[in-house]
């Protein structure tokens, strides 16, 4: 293919990633995306050579002066954009942008047009990375880094054959014809792609080495946050029902110090709700304070949860990547004990959820340590003993009374003792009896929890877990609604969990007097077979798993990924360092045994250990040392190196001229040793018995002697095949 | 002992040297209002995008590099070089590199002073592959040429920067004044004094001297052929020369510093009589300043006078360098019969500003002699 047709081509690759890059990343408009497109296709033709493509566009002549008024009339568009389309900046700006390529691909007919063309589309690219973070990205920028080098080549070798052809004769004079010179050669072609791959790995080495520095005054998010709902103040019942069906991914969930086998459903709670008044849940213990930060990062709860001398529940550690949501709430397991991550301050409310100052705009990582309190066997006696005031006066509040619930819940437990028993029987009697359906509109009824219990019996989560609070309520059991997230698709690529939009959840924390707070979840299991075919089961948590790595390594890389980088290098340093000193000590232990008898105790005892360490070093190094004076390695290279090139050479040469003697009738048979053809020449033809004998004599030193050849033997070699091929041998 | 720079250092500091295209301007001015963004605004993928383009530079100072090492050179110039005469300079170059091939090569030679001289390109050279380059070398100095090196740059592979490197290879060549012809009344006053000098001998006039046998290289026009015909045998006719002559040429080297251009001239013109009165069989002594060549005639001769033409220098007048260029006394010095040609760049008595040289021909001045010069 010809430099200029190849140079069009990548040209065209270029700004079709770009392009591509921005339409996924800002939506373009329909009629704008299908305009830049079909530009880009229509170019595309005519450079292939389609000929009706060509004939459209030299009938279509407009000169330099039109271009300029076409580029006047786009800007006076950018400015009705931004004033009365799009409103903003940079909606207006990218259309314009688009607008400029349209232009600019019309008109590519001199350098210049090329490289405004190559800065329209960095630019682009550039917008689409602002608006983006997802994992489609990788596959734009890595067919822009290609056909960015492939075009900056083509453009730099285009650039000498003009340049050769049209300036000054007098100046510069290219010495070979074009004929050959102007095609991408296989050889050119495997050059352009090397480059292009040397360039992408030292774009990752810079990416994860280069510092990040963040004093922006210009720092925002990717993009709309995600819509939730059942993480406010006040939820209507029945509102995260709205949610239920959606697959976005809120967040994903590591358990750093849990082994894979443990993956069992994790709750990951938001907040929970004190009150209801038959139709919404609210909190009134929304008042927040600022939790205090131990150290930089780093906040914890310094509040007396349970009783002491109480054992401690389960600790969970948590690595969590949050998707930006519309909430400030900060998921984790119950209950947070501590948080770190990049935030300025945390805030939580009297129920112990945890919040951000506002919601992110971006994705946040964080990690928390969780506990969750135990089930104490003194709550599981007959009189488990008094509740606290506090939770007396908060968590037993009945807003509406319904006689049917009250006497359900006194028939489901008659004949239990203890508060938890009577949750247990609850819980138990609200999974056995009653069906899981997101179908149950009951928002719109006027007793919704009636409904549910007594007429449709079938619902989701947020009416099991209330209608279990209201029960133990009526029976004197403090008890709280939690809306949250369990967690049940684990990831086996990434070792973790995804948690979606669907799996927002609501259950039910009971609280009992020893123990505190503990998580019951009245709601049967749903059955939900999961979306897409089997090979999508199989692939997509490979797909979310490389979704995560993107966004780990790439996305949310910061100057504290770096700095643990560095830390990780160092432990690993002194690791190894301490590793080598381990083994240095047990190496010369009986010297120093023998030394430490010579020396003072305290001397023995201080210096013995630095002494160890000074001395193996020495001695190791004078190993090393020993070894490579003696070895003499990168003499062995260079030989080593210069004898295979040499070899190379003439083993060639030697080929050419069996080659050679073949056709003139000699050696035909490969059995022919070198130093037999030798004689068969000089029995058969004198003339070329000197040439063959001296080429033979070199090839034989260096391929069997391997003596490495001077420059002159080979010159030597080389002009003797010379000859030889000169010569003709006379017919017989 | 002064500071020397070890050979990796010296080859990247003494050898190398970097310059910036336009579009590479173009390139880091976008590159730095990424990195500004980045870190404005923190996002990592401006921080991929920046990235992506100081790997970009980086390659492209790589791939140069390798583009720039292992080629052997070769410069052939011809032996004889005339001012501003142009010469066909070859030059071999040969990519030693095992795998790699060098694009985009631009090779220029670089003299003492650093002058440049026309650009020769190359499109690619495979690795073991060589090509031969020629170009016209045109010398612009009179005397002691000499060639430093071979400077090689290339814009491969993104035409971001031009990388040079430079492969010494010194050569010192010597640039003959410049031959011009000669006016028609110095011609006319050279074949009036060589009458007097006739010698009964071969040469270039027009009475028989011999009939001979054609030998190989004999100038077919000087076939005899009346007798070839009745001998059937090639006969070459020689002929006896008009006037066996011979002349001193003097080109005095005393001369200020503001005539430098006239005894430029002056050594043109000696070059140029040279050049002439050998070829037309004079026997030549040349004296420049204080020295002087034997008398002679022929190929080498000749290349000898002009050696020393090539090499003289103007000197400033002094008494003992004015004394020298004196022309002894009169005739006596001369070796037997010859003519006396003296080439004045200057004349201390008469009017020292003249721009062109003053030609006496046995103490004859010669009016205009040197205009055509």
């Amino acid at each position: 293919m010809p430099l200029n047709q190849a140079l069009h081509l990548t040209s065209m690759l270029l700004a079709s990633a770009s392009f591509i890059g921005l339409t996924l990343g800002a939506g373009l408009p329909e009629w704008l995306a299908a305009l830049t497109g079909a530009t880009l296709i229509a170019v595309l033709l005519r450079n292939i050579g389609v000929k009706s493509v060509e004939q459209f566009a030299t009938q279509m002549p407009v000169s330099t002066i039109g271009w300029n008024l076409i580029v006047l009339g786009g800007f006076l568009g950018f400015w009705i954009d931004l004033l009365w389309v799009s409103g903003e900046l940079l909606p207006a700006g990218l259309h314009f942008l688009m607008v400029l390529m349209v232009i600019k691909l019309f008109n590519l007919r001199l350098r210049r047009d090329y490289l405004h063309l190559y800065a329209i589309s960095l630019v682009a690219i550039l917008a689409s990375g602002s608006l983006t973070t997802d994992l489609w990205f990788v596959p734009i920028f890595s067919v822009y880094l290609l056909a960015g080098v492939w075009t900056l080549l083509l453009f730099q070798l285009t650039k000498s054959s003009e340049v050769g052809g049209n300036v000054g004769v007098a100046l510069s004079m290219r010495q070979e014809s074009h004929e050959g010179h102007d095609r991408v050669s296989p050889r050119l072609f495997w050059t352009a792609n090397g480059l292009a791959l040397g360039a992408f790995l030292i774009t990752v080495v810079i990416f994860f080495t280069i510092p990040r520095v963040s004093a922006g005054i210009y720092q925002k998010g990717f993009g709309e946050n995600l819509r939730t709902s059942g993480f406010s103040d006040t939820v209507n019942l029945g509102a995260i029902g709205s949610i239920k069906r959606d697959p976005s991914v809120v967040m994903r969930v590591e358990l750093p110090k849990s082994p894979r086998h443990d993956a069992r459903p994790l709750y990951i709670r938001g907040v929970s709700f004190d009150r209801y008044d038959g139709k919404v849940w609210t909190n009134q213990l929304s008042y927040r304070r600022s939790l205090i930060e131990e150290s930089s990062g780093t906040f914890a709860f310094r509040r007396k949860r349970v009783a002491s001398g109480v054992e401690l529940g389960e600790a969970i550690q948590q690595k969590i990547l949050l998707e930006p949501l519309d909430t400030p709430v900060l998921f984790a397991a119950p209950f947070i004990e501590r948080v770190s991550g990049a935030f300025p301050s945390l805030f939580f409310d009297g129920t112990g959820a945890v919040y951000l100052p506002f919601p992110s705009s971006s994705r946040i990582e964080y990690t928390v340590l969780s506990r969750s309190n135990t089930l104490v066997p003194a709550d599981l006696g007959p009189e488990p003993g008094p509740y606290p005031e506090w939770v007396l006066r908060q968590y037993l509040q009945l807003s509406f009374q319904s006689d049917r619930i009250n006497t359900l819940a006194g028939e489901v437990t008659q004949r239990q003792r203890n508060p938890y028993e009577k949750a247990a029987a609850i819980q138990t009697h609200l999974t056995r009896n009653y069906r899981y359906s997101l179908d149950a509109p009951l928002a719109a009824q006027d007793q919704p929890l009636e409904e549910f219990l007594f007429s449709r019996k079938t619902g989701y989560c947020e009416h099991y877990a209330t209608a279990m609070v209201i029960m133990l309520r009526t029976l004197g059991i403090p008890a709280r609604l939690v809306t949250g997230f369990l967690a049940t698709e684990w990831n086996d690529y990434g070792n973790y969990y995804v948690v979606r939009q669907q799996d927002a959840h609501a259950w039910v924390e009971v609280y009992l007097p020893h123990s505190g707070w503990i998580g019951m979840d009245p709601t049967p299991t749903e059955d939900n077979p999961g979306a897409g075919g089997p090979v999508w089961r199989v692939l997509a948590p490979l797909v979310d798993n490389i979704k995560l790595q993107w966004n780990r390594l790439f996305v949310q890389y910061s100057a504290a990924d770096q700095l643990a980088v560095v830390r990780e290098l160092k432990a690993e340093g002194v690791s190894v360092r301490n590793k080598a000193l381990d083994s240095m000590t047990a190496l010369f232990g009986t010297f120093m045994a023998v030394l430490s008898g010579i020396l003072t105790p305290d001397m023995s005892q201080v210096r013995i250990g630095l002494l160890g360490e000074v001395i193996g070093f020495a001695m190791m190094s004078l190993v090393v040392l020993f070894w490579l004076a003696r070895k003499r390695p990168w003499v062995t290279w260079r030989f080593w190196r210069k004898a295979c090139s040499n070899e190379l050479v003439i083993a060639h040469l030697y080929r050419r001229m069996r080659t050679y003697l073949a056709g003139q009738g000699l050696s035909r048979s490969a059995a022919i040793a070198p130093l037999e053809l030798v004689k068969i020449t000089q029995a058969r033809w004198r003339e070329a018995h000197a040439a063959v004998a001296s080429i033979t004599e070199l090839y034989c030193r260096t391929r069997f002697g391997h003596i490495p050849l001077t420059q002159k033997d080979m010159k030597h070699a080389e002009d003797q095949l010379r000859g030889l091929l000169e010569l003709r041998r006379p017919s017989q | 002992m002064p500071f020397q720079l070890p050979p990796f250092a010296h080859r990247v500091f003494r050898y190398r040297s970097t310059r910036i295209t336009s579009e590479g301007l173009q390139f880091l001015i976008f590159t730095l209002a990424i990195g500004i963004a980045a870190i404005n605004t923190g996002n990592n993928l401006f921080y991929l995008l920046l990235s992506m383009m100081l790997s970009l530079i980086l390659v492209s100072g790589i791939a140069a590099e390798y583009c720039l090492r292992r080629l052997e050179l070769r410069r052939h110039v011809p032996d004889l070089l005339f001012l501003n005469t142009p010469v066909t300079s070859v030059l071999a170059i040969k990519n030693l590199k095992p795998r790699l091939t060098s694009f985009s090569l631009t090779l220029c030679d670089v003299s003492a002073d650093q002058t440049i001289f026309p650009n020769v390109e190359i499109h690619s050279l495979p690795p073991g592959a060589s090509r031969l380059l020629s170009y016209p070398l045109t010398p612009t100095r009179r005397g002691r040429w000499r060639l430093s090196g071979i400077r090689i740059s290339t814009e491969f592979p993104f035409g971001l920067f031009t990388k040079r490197a430079f492969y010494p290879m010194e050569d010192t060549l010597v640039v003959c004044p410049e031959i011009r012809p000669i006016y028609e009344g110095l011609l006319r006053g050279l074949f009036a004094a060589g009458y007097e000098q006739t010698v009964h001998r071969r040469g270039h006039g027009s009475d028989l001297y011999n009939l001979r046998l054609y030998q190989a290289g004999d100038d077919s026009r000087s076939i005899h052929w009346p007798t070839t015909a009745r001998t059937s045998q090639l006969t070459i006719r020689e002929t006896e020369a008009e006037a066996q002559r011979r002349a001193i040429i003097h080109v005095p080297t005393s001369v200020p510093a503001s005539h430098d251009a006239p005894f430029e001239r002056a050594v043109s013109l000696a070059a140029s009589l040279v050049q002439h009165l050998i070829h037309h069989g004079y026997s030549i002594q040349l004296r420049v300043g204080s020295d002087r060549s034997s008398f002679g005639q022929g190929e080498a001769h000749r290349l000898e006078l002009l050696r020393m033409l090539a090499l003289c220098q103007r000197d400033a007048p002094r008494e003992e360098s004015m004394r020298q260029d004196e022309w002894p006394d009169g005739h006596s010095d001369l070796e037997g019969d010859g003519t006396a040609i003296v080439v004045q760049a200057w004349c201390d008595s008469g009017d020292g500003k003249t721009e062109f040289p003053r030609v006496l021909i046995d103490g004859e001045l010669i009016p205009g002699a040197a205009h055509a010069t």
